[in-house]
């Protein structure tokens, strides 16, 4: 069998078609569970499609945008969505920058100090949120160190309880979830700035807040873009904190983001059509993040 | 003289020196915020309720109660459901891995080492299902597991898991530095394709195999969304879905949800602890794979 196998002439190209042998895997897959899924997606937000109907689903245009568009609980769970979005973008943004940056400077226990924080990160979404629904029990802990901070006693911050203050509580979760995970992104950034770079610098007399602002800071570019866009799609997919949150009691209304919304149109109301509406506008917010982090990335290239 | 060269330096020194303190107890604090939840977790995993929602709270039990994790795994009708869903998500998350990792190499290596025609065209294609997140997918791709009966089955959840983009990127990159030459070798010699890849590609991307695995095996570990369409009997879930449930049954108390917690944590706290190296590098290579 290995003699046969020996084609002498164009020995290149016959073994260059082994290359579709070997990705056939993939286009059969990425068609059925990818290219198909959100062609059908689109599909099914221009009919009238049920759950659990056998009558075949009639074209309707897009007026399933427009009763999606003019529905206040769409707007609402985008504004839940944004508002998210940016409540945590901000305290993950700054912390895990500050983090890397100090953990950078230290000589000793970078790896212990990165593996504590991101520890977190490790659970669960659902585990995580569980743990921090105990927290925020009336009697826990939560109230208990609110009170100790805000020199207030016996005080009940209604931490899952009033509208705003869950939107605070979902907040804090993913915050103290996923802030390691992203000082870790910004260590490997800051560690591939060239050390001659950092240097010369020092040898020309930059003092330490000099080299951060001029030199670190500029040169970290790349990842600061990466790591914000990161975040935002993170955000924008947040699921599991809101379900458990609700699933518990908390307010549906106060948290109800477009994924949580996408999930009860779907298998609650079994309204396909406008699930799918919400879902391909997800998709659209997420595909623009992505644009505008290439067009980033791109200038930060065409810079250098 | 010396006392006019060495003030500044020594002011210097001592600036620094106060700089480096206020850093070690500024990320000292920020390391003990973090943890203490966990550590709540811990604790509280073996309290009576009264306890855990006792303030001021007491970080190490004073009455243990170590039927917590009993009773969290017999569940509030001692059916033992909990024990099956873990078994279930230990099967699954195994599987997806495997076979993320397999199918993410066979085609990273046809990616990397053959310049077919439409090659470039392939591997954009699967880049960009990238940008697709899973909840604009997931009612059609529900749509397609019910057509293909794989409701309650082991094999709806994996299916839709097979491989992703992601892997394929990262078996690709890997790849590309594989020597050329060595493959050259073995096809002079007569080695059948199949058998190069088996052989030699396959025995060697353990590093990217291991980064691929765990990345894999803690996401497919962290899946609700998915189970909580696909498993309609209690005893096909996975742990995720199982916890959701647990929470909202009436008569589950505090000190058991966490020990729910904690035992749906040890699997992957256990990689952590053995592979840190894998998780840490391997969160900056999916990072720069959504580059």
């Amino acid at each position: 069998m290995k003699r046969a196998r020996k084609t002498r002439p164009s020995l290149e190209a016959a073994h260059d078609k082994w290359g579709w042998f070997f990705v056939a895997p993939a286009i059969l897959y990425f068609s059925i569970f990818s290219f198909y899924p959100i062609l059908y997606a689109f599909w099914m937000s221009l009919t009238n499609k049920k759950l659990l109907s056998l009558k075949p689903p009639t074209f309707v245009g897009f007026a399933n945008y427009q009763k999606v568009l003019s529905s206040s609980d769409f707007w609402d769970s985008l504004k839940n969505t944004l508002e998210f979005t940016v409540g945590a973008f901000v305290p993950l943004f700054i912390l895990s920058l500050a983090f890397a940056l100090l953990i950078s400077s230290r000589k000793r226990f970078q790896r212990a100090l990165q593996m504590a924080l991101y520890s977190p990160a490790v659970l669960s979404s659902v585990v995580a949120a569980l743990i921090w629904l105990i927290i925020f029990d009336p009697r826990g802990l939560a109230n208990a160190a609110a009170n100790a901070l805000m020199g207030t006693s016996g005080k009940d911050y209604m931490w899952l309880s009033s509208t705003s203050m869950v939107k605070v509580s979902t907040v804090i979760v993913y915050v103290w979830k996923y802030v390691g995970y992203f000082t870790i992104l910004f260590v490997t950034g800051i560690g591939k700035i060239p050390a001659s770079v950092v240097e010369a610098s020092i040898i020309d007399g930059a003092n330490a807040r000099q080299r951060m602002l001029r030199i670190t800071l500029p040169l970290l570019r790349p990842t600061t873009v990466l790591v914000s866009v990161m975040i935002l799609i993170f955000c924008l997919k947040t699921f599991s904190t809101q379900y458990l949150f609700t699933q518990k009691g908390a307010s549906l209304r106060a948290v109800n983001v477009v994924t949580l919304n996408i999930y009860q149109t779907a298998f609650r109301d079994q309204n396909l059509p406008q699930a799918g509406v919400m879902s391909i506008l997800l998709f659209i917010l997420m595909l623009v993040l992505s644009y505008a982090q290439l067009r980033a990335s791109r200038g930060e290239e065409e810079q250098l | 003289m010396s006392s006019i060269a060495a003030s500044p330096v020594a002011r210097r020194s001592s600036s620094a020196a106060i700089t480096s303190v206020l850093a070690w107890v500024a990320l000292a604090a920020a390391c003990l915020v973090v943890i203490m939840p966990l550590v709540f977790m811990a604790g509280a995993s073996l309290m009576p309720p009264s306890e855990v929602l006792s303030m001021p709270y007491r970080w190490i039990p004073k009455e243990w109660k170590p039927a917590n994790y009993a009773l969290a795994l017999a569940g509030n009708d001692g059916n033992w459901l909990f024990l099956r869903n873990i078994l279930n998500s230990l099967i699954v998350a195994s599987t997806v891995s495997a076979t993320t990792v397999g199918l993410s190499a066979l085609v990273g290596y046809g990616l990397a080492k053959f310049k077919f025609k439409g090659r470039n065209v392939v591997f954009m294609g699967i880049m960009a299902t990238m940008m697709i997140p899973f909840e604009t997918v997931m009612i059609p791709i529900y749509l397609i597991a019910v057509g293909m009966h794989l409701q309650d089955s082991y094999q709806g959840f994996i299916v839709p898991f097979l491989m992703n983009a992601f892997g394929v990127f990262l078996m690709r990159q890997y790849l590309l530095g594989f020597p050329t030459e060595m493959l050259e070798a073995a096809r002079i010699d007569g080695c059948s394709e199949p058998r190069i890849f088996r052989e030699m590609v396959f025995k060697n991307i353990g590093p990217a195999a291991a980064t691929l695995a765990i990345i894999t095996f803690r996401q497919q570990w962290d899946n609700l969304f998915w189970p909580l369409l696909i498993a309609r009997r209690e005893e096909m879930k996975t742990i995720p879905a199982y916890i959701v449930k647990f929470v909202a049954e009436k008569n589950s108390d505090e000190g058991t949800m966490m020990a729910v917690a904690a035992i749906a944590s040890i699997p992957v706290f256990f990689l952590f602890f053995t592979l840190s190296k894998y998780f840490i590098g391997g969160s900056a290579v999916y990072g720069a794979g959504k580059e």
